[in-house]
């Protein structure tokens, strides 16, 4: 190709490209939300001579045009690919793929995060619990960093440390190991959490620990949705989805669960399958992050009631220990204040449950 | 504003390209001017001020030598504007740093005025100094047009991370120049090298380097990593941002000098330094260096003269003692070199080029510590000093991590791709020259939707240049 037009073409196909994505920046109608990321986008900044002279609209401007960038997820994806497969990097944005699961690399430990967590367990220890005839227990969820990382050349933090130092720190509570009875496949492959139908042998280990018989027989039931976990949008690349699956027997069917989040009790379905088409499925459990959950059961095997401090992997779990108390509530001290507990549950001889992920003990800084 | 970002590049750009073309030949420098302030505005709008000072000022006091040629007050608004030029870089750039250094010695407590630095002051008041002197000498004569005096010191292709383009470089072109598609081509390949270079390689090795800091589990051989990672960062970094500004001056028709050319095949430090910004190399040279006599005066003299233009060669890097001790380093290594070393160097072929990328390495750690303490603890760590283990886990995974990206940024840092191309390119094989045309024209497209991926994603996207 002569020299002339080889250079007229560059020109013509540069130009042409910028001008086309430049158009299209300049005149889309901006979007209000990410489904991939779950998060609300930036919207164009105020314009004012204060923000002009501070430079804050400047700033803001960049957002804005990262945010509503034209088919901003094809071009995540694009990253994301050259940077695995291209570039060969180990992660991106701290999330690795193995065996199709899409692991984040929960690293390094955090011992002020694991001081700080302990720290909160033993004020609600001493505020509520101490003196009472409750029976304390504490149960860690390893992440998935914990199957794939750990021995595998790839970063992990020291889980075992985080163990004993929580243990060590915590000594009126019982701890019950869940690290050995879960592997990486009863995990999404998408999402952050564990699959319920894989967790009846945990489930046993925290029932037995806390010495209460738990329904074992289990009617499996299948979400018709895809379900796109919290990771899927994050790597951006397009990666088979996971189904969501709920257990469920005529015990379970017979409970009623009551959400306090609105300061007015509610009456909830234990598997809200309007969820499914949200923006976060796994929510269909127990009506995902709740302040505070209560669940009767009429026809519980037996009559202990059981109070359990979680996170989001205890909204898939709890229902499995559920059939073994009559009442279960269910506290989530991220969206609660720890100090208001007291006006909500009377504390006296219930089996009590602190149970963990380890990526929230080692960002611990959403408790209240 | 950052070439590499999404504001510049699908909305400043493609505007100013615009207007620019569209716009009759007599009209060009103003849209240049204009966009130039806008662009230098939209980081820092207080400093507009600054800058349109510096151009009036530069204007009016070239005007002023000319007018006054021959005549003593010539010479003495000469010295004005080279006081004033200097006195805003120093008030600007240096006044914290004599305020500490007073206080430490003296007991003093001043306060520190904590004055932010309007990007790139360092490179346009040398390029209006390098004005006020050519004027001064008769080299060139004053620009009579205000217009096209603020173009040249206000040109955003280059303005705020150079190169530093001398005015008698481009004296010609700002009045007439000529526009082409082959010089436009030439320039959109070279800008988007250059981006690429910022975004693919430098940005990813920057965040390398960041880990490091970041990280509990250092060891000796992180700090060697961190030391390789660095000198390889801040190349493809301000090579990058000189790949960019060259591009784009082709795009409006500026042929801009060169900045690089492979300064880690350098077999000596000398080498290093005539292949390293050399637009900043040549400044000094003939702006400093000669007028103390350069190397025509006695040994001492000239070490002299070695010593001054290498202090104040890292001095204009950054106000602070690690700075002028790396300028130092390098005087020391080419004195050591004119007096003895280099004769032996020309015979060691392999170990000169191991010799000059550990000393470059070496100033670089120097360069980035963010004091002298650290820069002796980050060296001494190299060697044993500290107590670091030699091998860490993290070393082990960021090594296995980021090692295709090292990889390639040692093999982007010599001559070898280029020359594989040119091979191919002279190939008279239809088969190869058919893939090599395909290549071409699709070579831009493809880094500009892949830069494109990594700048809607990304967030560490800092120019280390700026800060000078």
């Amino acid at each position: 190709m002569k020299e002339n037009a080889k250079n007229k073409i560059i020109v013509f196909l540069m130009g042409g490209i910028l001008l086309i994505l430049s158009l299209v920046c300049w005149f889309k109608p901006a979007k209000e939300y990410s489904d991939s990321e779950r998060r609300a986008l930036a919207k164009f900044p105020e314009l004012s001579k204060e923000t002009i002279l501070s430079g804050r609209f400047m700033k803001d401007f960049e957002t804005y045009t990262l945010d509503q960038f034209p088919m901003r997820d094809t071009f995540r994806g694009v990253k994301s690919f050259s940077t695995l497969y291209l570039f060969r990097e180990k992660e991106i944005n701290d999330l690795f793929i193995k065996d199709g699961y899409v692991i984040k690399a929960e690293y390094p430990l955090s011992q002020p995060m694991i001081d700080n967590a302990a720290k909160k367990f033993t004020s609600i220890y001493e505020k509520y619990l101490q003196g009472t005839d409750t029976n304390i227990f504490l149960s860690i969820v390893p992440d998935k960093n914990y199957f794939a990382g750990t021995n595998s050349g790839r970063l992990s933090m020291d889980y075992s440390k985080l163990a004993s130092s929580l243990t060590e720190q915590l000594p009126q509570f019982q701890y019950l190991d869940l690290f050995d009875s879960l592997k990486l496949e009863d995990y999404y492959y998408t999402d952050t959490h564990w699959k319920q139908e894989n967790l009846l042998s945990a489930a046993g280990i925290l029932a037995s620990g806390m010495g209460v018989p738990i329904s074992t027989e289990y009617e499996t039931k299948e979400v018709t949705e895809d379900f796109y976990g919290v990771y899927y949008g994050q790597l951006a690349l397009p990666l088979k989805p996971d189904k969501i699956k709920y257990l469920t027997n005529s015990i379970l069917e017979s409970c009623v669960v009551t959400n306090y989040d609105t300061g007015m009790p509610v009456v909830t379905p234990m598997y809200d399958l309007s969820k499914a088409t949200s923006k976060d499925p796994y929510e269909l459990f127990l009506c995902g992050n709740s302040a505070l959950v209560t669940i009767e059961n009429p026809n519980a095997l037996t009559s202990k009631e059981l109070i359990v401090f979680r996170d989001s992997f205890g909204s898939s779990m709890v229902p499995l220990l559920a059939t073994g108390y009559s009442k279960v509530t269910l506290v989530d001290i991220r969206y609660i204040n720890s100090g208001m507990l007291g006006g909500f549950i009377k504390f006296k001889d219930q089996d009590v449950l602190f149970l963990y992920s380890t990526l929230v003990l080692n960002s611990s800084t959403s408790f209240k | 504003m950052l070439f590499s970002s999404i504001p510049f590049l699908y909305y400043f750009l493609p505007v100013v390209l615009i207007l620019y073309f569209a716009v009759p030949s007599k009209l060009k420098n103003l849209v240049l001017l204009l966009s130039s302030l806008f662009f230098y505005g939209w980081g820092e709008p207080r400093y507009v001020i600054i800058m349109g000072i510096a151009i009036v000022a530069g204007y009016v006091f070239g005007r002023l030598i000319e007018a006054f040629r021959g005549k003593g007050l010539s010479k003495v608004f000469f010295i004005l504007s080279l006081l004033s030029s200097v006195a805003m870089l120093g008030y600007f750039k240096y006044v914290d740093f004599f305020i500490t250094n007073l206080n430490a010695v003296t007991g003093l407590s001043i306060p520190l005025l904590k004055i932010a630095l309007p990007i790139g002051i360092s490179f346009y008041t040398f390029q209006l100094l390098s004005y006020l002197v050519d004027v001064y000498r008769g080299t060139v004569p004053a620009q009579k047009n205000i217009i096209n005096f603020g173009a040249y010191i206000a040109m955003f292709p280059q303005l705020i991370a150079g190169p530093i383009v001398r005015y008698s470089d481009i004296a010609a072109q700002l009045e007439q120049r000529t526009h082409s598609f082959e010089k436009c081509a030439y320039g959109i390949n070279r800008f988007m090298i250059g981006l690429s270079k910022k975004i693919l390689l430098a940005n990813l090795l920057g965040e390398l380097c960041d880990i490091f800091r970041a990280s509990p589990d250092k060891s000796v051989l992180f700090f060697w990593l961190y030391a390789i990672s660095f000198t390889l960062h801040i190349y493809f970094d301000f090579s990058g941002y000189s790949d960019m500004a060259i591009g784009l001056g082709k795009i409006f028709g500026f042929d801009f000098i060169e900045n690089f050319n492979y300064p880690y095949i350098s077999k000596s430090i000398t080498e290093f330094w005539r292949r390293w910004h050399m637009s900043l190399g040549s400044w000094f040279r003939d702006y400093v260096y000669i007028p103390l006599g350069g190397n025509r005066v006695s040994k001492p003299r000239w070490f002299f003269n070695i010593l001054v233009v290498w202090m104040l060669t890292g001095f204009w890097h950054g106000a602070s003692w690690n700075f002028i001790l790396w300028g130092l380093l390098y005087a020391a290594f080419l004195v050591i070199e004119k007096l003895f070393l280099g004769k032996y160097l020309d015979k060691a072929s392999f170990l000169r080029h191991i010799y000059v990328m550990l000393i470059v390495m070496f100033g670089f750690v120097l360069f980035n510590a963010t004091d002298v303490k650290e820069a002796v603890t980050y060296l001494g760590a190299m060697f044993g000093a500290g107590s670091y283990p030699l091998i860490s886990g993290e070393f082990v995974y960021y090594l296995r991590s980021f090692g295709f990206i090292l990889l390639l940024s040692v093999i982007g840092s010599t001559p070898l791709p280029k020359m594989v191309v040119t091979k191919l390119h002279a190939s008279e094989k239809p088969v190869v020259s058919g893939i090599m045309s395909v290549a071409e024209l699709l070579f831009p497209l493809v880094l500009l939707l892949l830069v494109t991926s990594y700048l809607v994603d990304g967030s560490f996207n800092p120019f280390l240049y700026f800060r000078f």
